[in-house]
């Protein structure tokens, strides 16, 4: 028998309502297996960037002039302050969690809503850099175009697969919580930091050579 | 078991019964979220693609077995050769020891009803179906990739491979890729939250510590490989640069990324062997392991050292001599966990008192064979050495001892040892030894004179040679011994299959196994345990007071967590229990979901950008569906 008394183990699924889906969150001693799921994930898709990084720069310590054949140096401002905005999302993201897990679902939605609604302005925003971009040199002109979109558009597509979860989880939500929309919740805050933190490497590899 | 069951206990297990009774026949099958069934449809699976890549490396032999011959054209024993090696890594080995070995036996092991994620082990099991299927379409249809297992560029490029060959290649390697991943991640969590109440980290088998390094090693290791392939395919379909110099690029690049994942890669395959040897051990010496925490630890470490050695695969492609340096010395690390396991196993042997039944024989025949490929293994760390026998039949003889010799032949005393759990039934002990003597002796007559050949100049990967190199006799024999071989690994499945139906009646233990799989019925029952288990060593079975106080338990009604789909969940590391989990049962969407990402990957690969986008929005139909239900709703 474990050391804990059967009557205080939770029948976590059971918990449909906001205050018992927190109550179930409060006596967990360990993060969920929903949570421990979402951290892989990110790990596995971490070294799938750190690839990508690490393949731009063999790439272009490989190359003498940087960026090649007369292709301009990437302008600073605009990608660092949308960077800045994606990364500011992650306060609303948090306190979304932090009201789900107190039991105020309205507060948790509308501070979701929030972060989606800047988060959706933010890809955007980087779609119209990224055709600004193309008007200017194609990813066929050579290796340096060649990483440079692939790196961004991979960056593109984590944005696009966080916002099709915001969207879910605001569906969900709008029904009420339980324990599964509930990690659910975390696991989608905790995927908006990687994306985030992702988001400040891709930005600084993208800017590199203007640095 | 139920013949002097008390009246209380039959009422629990036919509750229990009730609740996890899985829907009959083919829809069954085509729904299932239990994890045996699960490793049971990898199991035949992998198995078939064991056939088919056998069959390719029959095909192989029959064409190297006198010189100038022509069984084979030189391009279809390029497509043969290609394709065998991965079929043989992608679509056998992984699959055959995490999918079938890893699903059927870790949920067993650690006390739990099923594995942390039901429905995702599904669609991992339908996407590896599919991605198999996507790349034998290739074969079939003439497309079979053709520039190796490794692929290496400019010959895959498009322009020395113009054929669409090379992106099934990628695109099925990519497709797969997502289902290993799945089922990597979906084992740990399940290793580290489903263990048994009472199971802490030092009381887990070392079977599940192999698994777990396995699954570390592949969640770190796939990404290099998707990221190559990925940049294979911009390149080849939609002409961005990555390795052709003149454009900025460079093919070593492709050598980087891909031994960063294909190095990991070797103990992602022999690690769950490891895993597999120190289950049968014991039960068959009756003695618990010798230096257990180091081997947990040597298993461990010998999957992160892994990711440290990857350039020594590419000593002769003229890399700065410091880099080589290192990547020999790490290499040579690496002998230091892998002894402590070999010692490990030999000691426990040797002061045991063994039984030779066939699980056992196939444990000693794969030590045998491991420290020869091993000891080739070390030979490579001499760089100059490594130099000469680069893209020889030496090579081929090394990883052969070692993917085959020290990778599947515990899969193969697996299969005998778990054979009675897994069926209810015996095979016949007998046949079962003399089919391992035959496997042994082909292994060796085919693998060995391929180490002369390779100190004589043997090129790997070349349709034929000509009668004045000298080569003809060694290569008839391995030849004759690859028959051999196939005639041993026939007998084997002979034996298994005709036991299924014909063998003895197994009971539940017939070993006196060492760890909870044994505990349970032969065939396990749908919810595994009908009392969650006690633990306190990781030789749990042969703790007679906990597994008679499971019986207590189950009479008094105690663990039993008989509302429904239950199993516990416990704290990561002490395994204390933390909570009650509703697993999902049966559903329709994996297998859907797997159709539709097949249906995207046949897009890009047609190049259909439209077709493409569009089953990409069916797919994310389908991912929805597959969420509408929470579990609790099941």
């Amino acid at each position: 028998m474990s050391s804990v008394p059967r009557s205080s183990i939770p029948r976590s699924m059971e918990a449909s309502g906001p205050g018992e889906a927190g109550a179930v969150a409060a006596a967990r001693r360990t993060a969920p297996s929903g949570w421990w799921g979402a951290a892989l994930l990110i790990a596995t898709e971490a070294t799938l960037f750190s690839c990508l990084i690490a393949t731009y720069f063999y790439l272009r310590f490989k190359t003498g002039e940087w960026p090649p054949n007369g292709i301009e140096k990437p302008s600073v401002t605009l990608p660092l302050v949308f960077t800045g905005m994606l990364v500011a999302t992650s306060l609303p993201m948090f306190l979304s969690v932090k009201a789900a897990k107190g039991g105020a679902v309205r507060a948790a939605w509308w501070l979701l809503a929030l972060a989606t609604a800047v988060q959706a302005t933010y890809l955007g925003l980087q779609i119209h850099l990224m055709v600004d971009d193309l008007n200017s040199f194609s990813p066929q002109v050579n290796a340096y175009a060649s990483i440079y979109y692939t790196l961004i558009t991979t960056h593109h597509a984590h944005v696009a697969i966080g916002l099709a979860l915001d969207a879910w989880l605001l569906w969900k939500l709008a029904r009420g919580i339980t324990n599964y929309r509930l990690i659910a919740l975390r696991v989608a805050a905790f995927y908006w930091y990687f994306v985030s933190v992702a988001a400040v490497a891709v930005v600084l590899t993208q800017l590199y050579p203007s640095l | 078991m139920t013949v002097s069951t008390p009246p209380a206990t039959t009422v629990r297990i036919n509750r229990l019964e009730r609740i996890w009774k899985e829907t009959p026949g083919l829809l069954g099958w085509l729904t299932t979220t239990d994890h045996k069934r699960i490793g049971i449809l990898y199991f035949f699976t992998s198995l078939f693609f064991f056939g088919a890549g056998g069959v390719e490396a029959l095909l192989i032999r029959t064409q190297l077995i006198g010189p100038n011959q022509s069984t084979l054209d030189p391009a279809t024993f390029n497509e043969m050769m290609s394709t065998h090696g991965t079929t043989m890594i992608f679509f056998f080995v992984v699959p055959m020891s995490l999918g079938a070995f890893g699903n059927y036996l870790i949920p067993l092991m650690i006390g739990a009803r099923d594995m942390a994620f039901p429905r995702l082990n599904a669609l991992t099991y339908w996407i590896f179906l599919c991605a198999g299927i996507f790349l034998y379409v290739g074969v079939f249809s003439g497309n079979a990739p053709s520039a190796g297992w490794f692929d290496y560029v400019p010959l895959a490029s498009k322009a020395y491979s113009p054929g669409p060959g090379i992106d099934f290649y990628a695109l099925s390697l990519l497709f797969v890729g997502i289902s290993t991943t799945a089922g990597a991640i979906n084992a740990i969590v399940t290793i580290f939250k489903l263990r048994a109440p009472g199971m802490s980290l030092n009381r887990m088998p070392l079977f599940c510590f192999a698994f777990l390094a396995v699954s570390f090693a592949l969640v770190f290791a796939l990404p290099a490989l998707s990221t190559a392939l990925i940049l294979l395919e911009l390149e080849r379909l939609l002409g961005f640069h990555f390795f052709i110099p003149a454009s900025g690029g460079d093919p070593i690049l492709w050598q980087n990324l891909f031994w960063i994942f294909g190095h990991p890669e070797v103990y992602i395959i022999i690690l769950p062997a490891f895993g597999i040897a120190t289950s049968i051990i014991p039960t068959f010496v009756r003695q618990k392991m010798v230096a257990f925490p180091l081997v947990a630890l040597a298993e461990i470490l010998v999957a992160f050292l892994g990711f440290g050695v990857w350039a020594h695969h590419m000593f002769a492609v003229g890399l700065a001599s410091a880099t080589t340096i290192y990547f020999a010395a790490a290499s040579l690390v690496i002998v230091i966990p892998s002894g402590i396991q070999l010692f490990s196993w030999i000691t426990t042997i040797v002061t045991g008192t063994p039984r030779f039944k066939t699980p056992l024989l196939w444990i000693i025949g794969f030590i045998v064979l491991f420290i020869m490929g091993g000891l080739s293994g070390v030979t490579f760390a001499a760089i100059p050495f490594d130099q000469q026998t680069t893209d020889t039949y030496y090579v081929v003889a090394h990883f052969h001892y070692v993917i085959f010799g020290a990778a599947v032949f515990p899969l193969l005393g697996g299969m005998y040892y778990w054979f009675p759990k897994v069926t209810g039934r015996m095979y016949h002990e007998r046949w079962g030894q003399a089919s391992f003597w035959l496997t042994f002796v082909g292994t060796n007559i085919t693998f060995f004179p391929m180490h002369i050949l390779g100190l004589d100049g043997m090129p790997r990967r070349n349709y034929t040679y000509g009668p004045e190199m000298g080569w003809t006799g060694l290569n008839l024999i391995e030849t004759l011994g690859a028959y051999l071989l196939a005639l041993g690994l026939l007998s084997v499945f002979a034996n298994l299959a005709i036991s299924l139906f014909r063998g003895e009646r197994a009971g539940n233990d017939p070993w006196g196994g060492d760890t909870l799989e044994w505990s349970t019925t032969s065939p396990p029952p749908e919810y595994n345990y009908a009392v969650i288990p006690k633990v306190s060593s990781p030789y749990a079975m042969w703790d007679e007071e906990d597994r008679e106080e499971d019986r207590r338990n189950l009479e008094l009604g105690r663990k039993t967590l008989e509302r429904g789909h239950e199993t516990p969940a416990s704290t990561a590391v002490d395994a204390e229990w933390d909570e009650i989990l509703e697993m999902p049962s049966h559903s329709a969407w994996p297998p859907l979901v797997a159709l539709a990402m097949a249906a995207v990957f046949t897009m890009v690969l047609l190049q259909q950008w439209l077709g493409a986008a569009i089953f990409t929005a069916i797919l994310a139909l389908t991912v929805v569906g597959f969420h509408l239900k929470e579990p609790e709703e099941a």
